[in-house]
């Protein structure tokens, strides 16, 4: 699963996330992509189920792109355990995602067979997002 | 030859995001036109007419004949921004050219035909460059750059060397890839993934970690480890942060 291998902090704020996806936002690598609609953090396992998904549909063809990366780390405290003394300890990592956002690209298959996989990686997905293509510029 | 498409603007006085904002409520589009030495002027157009104009033609390399206040100029689109969301456009920079000076711009390149290797050894054909930059005279201006990759198999690459745009200068590093047939990706097998896989594997810290820090980690980590059990997590964790708290002022005064 994606995870950093060297990090500054061990733990981080959770923030809040405001605004669109200024960068990021146009299919860059392939020709299909998936376009995330709403604010949100993506874990590494969803990330991980996703493109399991979409591999395995797209069989043996094609290229993936993966244009996100879970690079914050997030903290959990013990079950069973009384509220304070200090933030809990990191539990996994999420990759944060603006509305916008091209999450996943894929290329070298049909239109028909690129929005289907991409309908079942967006099925793994916390957030609403939608099948996107490339301008022809 | 690039295309040319005609298209109306009128000058914009305001100027601003609330003022473009009420263009774009109104149905327009705030432009800018500038190059060749002229002054730089703010223009709205429709927005329905730029989409129009812009449909089925290469933006990039297609000649705009933009007519501000009856005066007729040769443009280039430069850039057009669009919303994040939506496919509406919100901004658009036109250049103008003149008949005797060259132009750089960008001219999107076309692959034709289909591989060797993907239609008999089932490899992915792979653009990597879907644009090259080049200077031209705006007559000579192409469309688009076709390139055939009939012949290409398994492993093997065309370059930008390999390109024949006439009477352009092709200002792209020649050396720079455009396409490539990929192998095919092996067949995943998928194992359930152990249970000692899934815990979480904390990373290298790149700061350089206090002594005392180190040494009330290195207590907590005694204790429970990187991911304590959820039984002794109540009274040992909570013994073991009290001394690390104890402990930290009294670094700091040291210090």
């Amino acid at each position: 699963m994606l995870a950093p291998k060297r990090v500054k902090f061990r733990k981080r704020f959770k923030g809040r996330t405001k605004g669109m996806a200024t960068r990021g936002n146009t299919v860059a690598f392939g020709h299909y992509g998936l376009m995330a609609l709403e604010p949100g953090w993506i874990s590494n396992r969803q990330i991980e189920a996703s493109r399991v998904a979409l591999t395995r549909e797209m069989k043996r063809g094609g290229k993936v792109w993966i244009r996100l990366f879970p690079d914050k780390p997030i903290t959990k405290k013990p079950a069973e355990t009384r509220m304070g003394k200090g933030k809990g300890n990191p539990e996994g990592w999420v990759a944060v995602v603006k509305p916008g956002r091209v999450m996943f690209e894929v290329e070298g298959i049909a239109e028909h067979l690129a929005r289907a996989a991409l309908e079942l990686a967006a099925a793994k997905l916390p957030i609403k997002s939608k099948f996107v293509k490339r301008e022809e510029r | 030859m690039a295309q040319i498409v005609s298209l109306a603007a009128s000058p914009r006085t305001t100027t601003g995001k609330g003022a473009a904002r009420q263009a774009r409520f109104q149905g327009k589009v705030p432009a800018v036109i500038y190059g060749h030495g002229r002054e730089t002027q703010s223009l709205e157009v429709e927005a329905k007419a730029l989409e129009k104009a812009l449909t089925g033609v290469e933006p990039a390399s297609t000649i705009i004949e933009l007519a501000v206040d009856g005066t007729k100029t040769r443009t280039l689109i430069r850039e057009i921004q669009r919303h994040p969301i939506r496919p509406d456009i919100i901004h658009v920079d036109f250049y103008e050219i003149h008949a005797e000076e060259k132009v750089k711009l960008r001219v999107p390149v076309h692959l034709a035909g289909n591989p060797d290797g993907v239609r008999n050894a089932g490899g992915v054909l792979d653009q990597v460059t879907r644009e090259v930059e080049i200077e031209v005279m705006p007559d000579n201006i192409p469309d688009r750059v076709e390139l055939d990759v009939t012949a290409l198999k398994i492993g093997d690459s065309l370059h930008v060397r390999d390109l024949n745009i006439p009477n352009a200068t092709i200002l792209t590093l020649a050396d720079l890839t455009i396409a490539t047939v990929v192998p095919p990706r092996a067949e995943e097998v998928t194992a359930p993934a152990p249970e000692a896989a899934t815990e979480v594997a904390e990373p290298e810290l790149i700061r350089k970690v206090r002594e005392d820090e180190e040494e009330g980690e290195g207590a907590a980590a005694g204790e429970g480890g990187a991911k304590p059990e959820a039984k002794g997590g109540t009274a040992a964790p909570a013994k073991g942060e009290k001394t690390e708290k104890v402990e930290k002022p009294k670094g700091g005064k040291e210090s």
